[in-house]
């Protein structure tokens, strides 16, 4: 649909697993240790190629947050979420901040997506 | 004080009873007669008063007496310049009419002897009336004293009085102490043979015309009224009603004195026409050619159509060009507009030609590099492009390579361009910065935007870039100079598409844009506000493109397959009185409208 508009990012690069589109960079990697429904998820200051859906109040396990889910730009996928705003004060930091999934990105210099992680301990979810 | 013909303003009183202390008719008639001229001979037509004899004609002018329902119009003025007009229009009975019948000459006795006198080339008179005149401006007196003094000069050279003539100079002129670099001049005439002189002009009847029209310029316009007054008056008042016109868009032959300009909203493009649908996908871009006569449009069915506007402004499919094997991102227009560059989506630049619609040649790189973006020269000889290994390429339309610039971009250059008068070459080279290349001075302006840019487009005269960002919002950068932000644009949809803008209306006073939200956004240049939005398409509106020549005709380009042709909303019965202005797109039928 539409010509679509994406940006490339210089270098080693994370991106979408379905359509390679880049969405982060490691540079831009806050924290490796966050979890999701369905696995690992990385913290990043800042993503590129994403179309943001509706704000939602949402309890994680730490805490309520409003977030909203984050897609890739080409494909449509859900690759993850941004937070918008935290309502404990010392999850603030998280601000403004992206996370994306590990199932659903792949690190540019490996050769292949990550296998998924199906823990079901769920912290951030 | 006396019996003293007061036709000047009461600043000039004083003076004049110094110089005219015998102030009487009499004084009055003795000017006269030393000028040697009758007043009541001259059926020139122009510039001579009535005489004034009697005193109900002096009350005229001193009057405080006012017109209009403001109370700033004073009455004589207002006369004045009315008169003036009627005598530069040729109507010289209606003029001297007036003065007699309002008692409010056009200049003042001395004046009018003086106009006289150098109309006839009575120089050393002129000068004693000039002085008589009594105005305060030293400098004026003595810049219209050396005026005059000039001009006898050259007429004595003329007529070979050179005795005379150095006379002149040397007794009359140079005291004057001023412009003594034109004093030189005048006394190196002499060395050059003096029928030679006449490279300085200025000594014939024509010429003395041009000093009183340079002398009207140096004098007061109270003392001499200036030319066209009135039709400058008007002209300043039509001008501000048009600027304050907000939705402006109207021929300027369209604008009346009758009442006051105001166009409304129905001077703007908010009707859909015709729905072209000859694509079979979505169509990315569009751009009227630069006569207007023609519109091309490219699309994701790897195809480009050029239409052709017919007299009543229904569009017809001229051409359609078929020969890229991956969608087709932009299609642009020669200078000439006798050709068209379409770019395939990182694949290959196309040229063809309009008339026939075949392929002239193909522009490729090899090694996988294809174009992201493409443009003229300015001159359309050549091809310049954006490429997919982030370098610049530009061609020579045989397909030679001129050159190629690596650089340092890091970015795919997604939209490039050249200004029409080939001075700058405009192209994103990083997220959010936009280099603006002086080709001559082979420097490098840059704007820097706070978000990533998406696409661009250039003004007509050159002096400014319309920058499309990421976060939805449109920026307007003056680039003459330093480059600055001059309006922002908002309310339209942006989050995956590229959306394209672009200026048009009556001196590109409106900026339109595509939306994904399938509406196309129109705002007022100057102020950024968002003056209408017009649904009808059924998916996002990638390009808009406003018809250079017609003022009142838009297109859209559109992920439902069609474009749209927007033009004036012929319904509204507001419109009725407006109908026969302007545009050639009128007398279009109503085709297809799916509900606008």
């Amino acid at each position: 649909m539409g010509r679509i508009f994406t940006v490339e990012l210089e270098g080693r690069s994370y991106r979408c697993r379905f359509c390679r589109t880049h969405l982060a960079l490691p540079d831009d990697l806050i924290s490796k240790s966050f979890h999701c429904r369905r696995g690992k998820a990385y913290l990043f200051n800042r993503s590129v190629n994403i179309s943001m859906g509706p704000l939602e109040e949402r309890m994680m396990l730490s805490g309520m947050h409003t977030v909203a889910d984050i897609y890739c730009c080409c494909c449509g996928q859900n690759v993850g979420w941004k937070y918008e705003s935290a309502h404990e004060k010392d999850q603030k930091y998280k601000e403004g901040k992206f996370v994306l999934e590990r199932g659903r990105i792949v690190d540019e210099t490996s050769t292949e997506g990550c296998v998924d992680d199906t823990r079901s301990d769920t912290e951030d979810s | 004080m006396g019996v003293v013909e007061d036709t000047e303003p009461p600043l000039k009183r004083a003076k004049r009873d110094e110089t005219n202390g015998f102030s009487s008719s009499s004084g009055n008639s003795s000017v006269r007669g030393s000028s040697r001229c009758s007043v009541t001979d001259s059926s020139l037509g122009d510039l001579m008063a009535r005489p004034l004899t009697s005193s109900s004609s002096s009350r005229g002018d001193d009057d405080d007496t006012t017109v209009g329902s403001k109370g700033v119009i004073k009455k004589s003025e207002f006369v004045r310049i009315i008169t003036r007009t009627l005598y530069s229009l040729g109507y010289g009975k209606a003029g001297a009419m007036l003065e007699e019948e309002s008692g409010i000459p056009l200049h003042r006795s001395f004046v009018e002897t003086f106009l006289q006198q150098v109309k006839e080339g009575k120089w050393d008179e002129s000068v004693v009336t000039l002085h008589r005149i009594g105005l305060l401006d030293e400098k004026a007196v003595k810049s219209a004293s050396f005026l005059l003094l000039e001009q006898k000069f050259l007429e004595l050279l003329r007529f070979e009085k050179i005795a005379d003539a150095l006379g002149t100079l040397r007794n009359e002129i140079e005291p004057l102490r001023i412009n003594t670099k034109r004093v030189h001049e005048l006394a190196s005439s002499f060395i050059i043979s003096p029928s030679a002189s006449s490279g300085l002009g200025k000594e014939n009847v024509s010429s003395r015309s041009k000093v009183l029209e340079e002398l009207q310029s140096l004098l007061p316009a109270s003392v001499i009224i200036p030319e066209n007054r009135l039709e400058t008056l008007v002209e300043n008042s039509l001008h501000i009603q048009r600027d304050a016109c907000v939705f402006h868009n109207t021929l300027d032959s369209d604008l009346s004195l009758y009442s006051d300009h105001q166009c409304g909203k129905h001077q703007i493009p908010s009707q859909t026409v015709q729905i072209l649908e000859s694509h079979t996908d979505e169509v990315w871009f569009l751009q009227f050619s630069h006569n207007g006569k023609y519109l091309a449009s490219s699309s994701k069915d790897q195809t480009a159509i050029i239409w052709e506007i017919n007299a009543d402004g229904h569009m017809s499919l001229k051409h359609k060009l078929v020969g890229h094997q991956k969608p087709v991102t932009a299609v642009l227009w020669s200078p000439d507009d006798r050709q068209v560059l379409t770019c395939g989506a990182e694949e290959v630049i196309r040229r063809w030609d309009v008339d026939s619609g075949d392929c002239a040649h193909t522009y490729e790189k090899g090694g996988g590099i294809g174009p992201i973006s493409c443009g003229w020269y300015a001159d359309g000889k050549g091809i310049i492009a954006g490429m997919t290994d982030r370098s610049i390429c530009m061609w020579d339309l045989d397909g030679r390579e001129m050159e190629c610039w690596k650089g340092q971009r890091t970015q795919k250059v997604s939209d490039i361009a050249m200004t029409d008068d080939g001075k700058w070459l405009v192209s994103v080279c990083k997220d959010s910065v936009i280099s603006l290349f002086d080709r001559e001075a082979t420097f490098e302006r840059l704007i820097e935007e706070e978000d990533t840019i998406t696409s661009f487009s250039l003004s007509n005269d050159n002096k400014y870039v319309l920058v499309n960002l990421q976060n939805q919002e449109i920026r307007l950068w003056s680039i003459e100079g330093d480059p600055k932000i001059v309006t922002r644009y908002k309310g339209h949809k942006r989050s995956r598409f590229l959306i394209r803008s672009c200026f048009g209306g009556y001196e590109q006073g409106f900026i339109a844009s595509g939306s994904e939200d399938s509406q196309v956004y129109i705002w007022h240049r100057s102020t950024g506000k968002l003056i209408i939005e017009l649904p009808g398409h059924a998916g996002a509106v990638n390009c808009v493109s406003w018809s250079p020549t017609n003022l009142h005709m838009m297109a859209s380009a559109s992920d439902d397959g069609t474009i749209r042709i927007w033009g004036l909303d012929r319904i509204n019965p507001h419109n009725q009185k407006k109908q026969v202005q302007g545009s050639s797109s009128n007398g279009v039928v109503l085709r297809q409208c799916n509900g606008n």
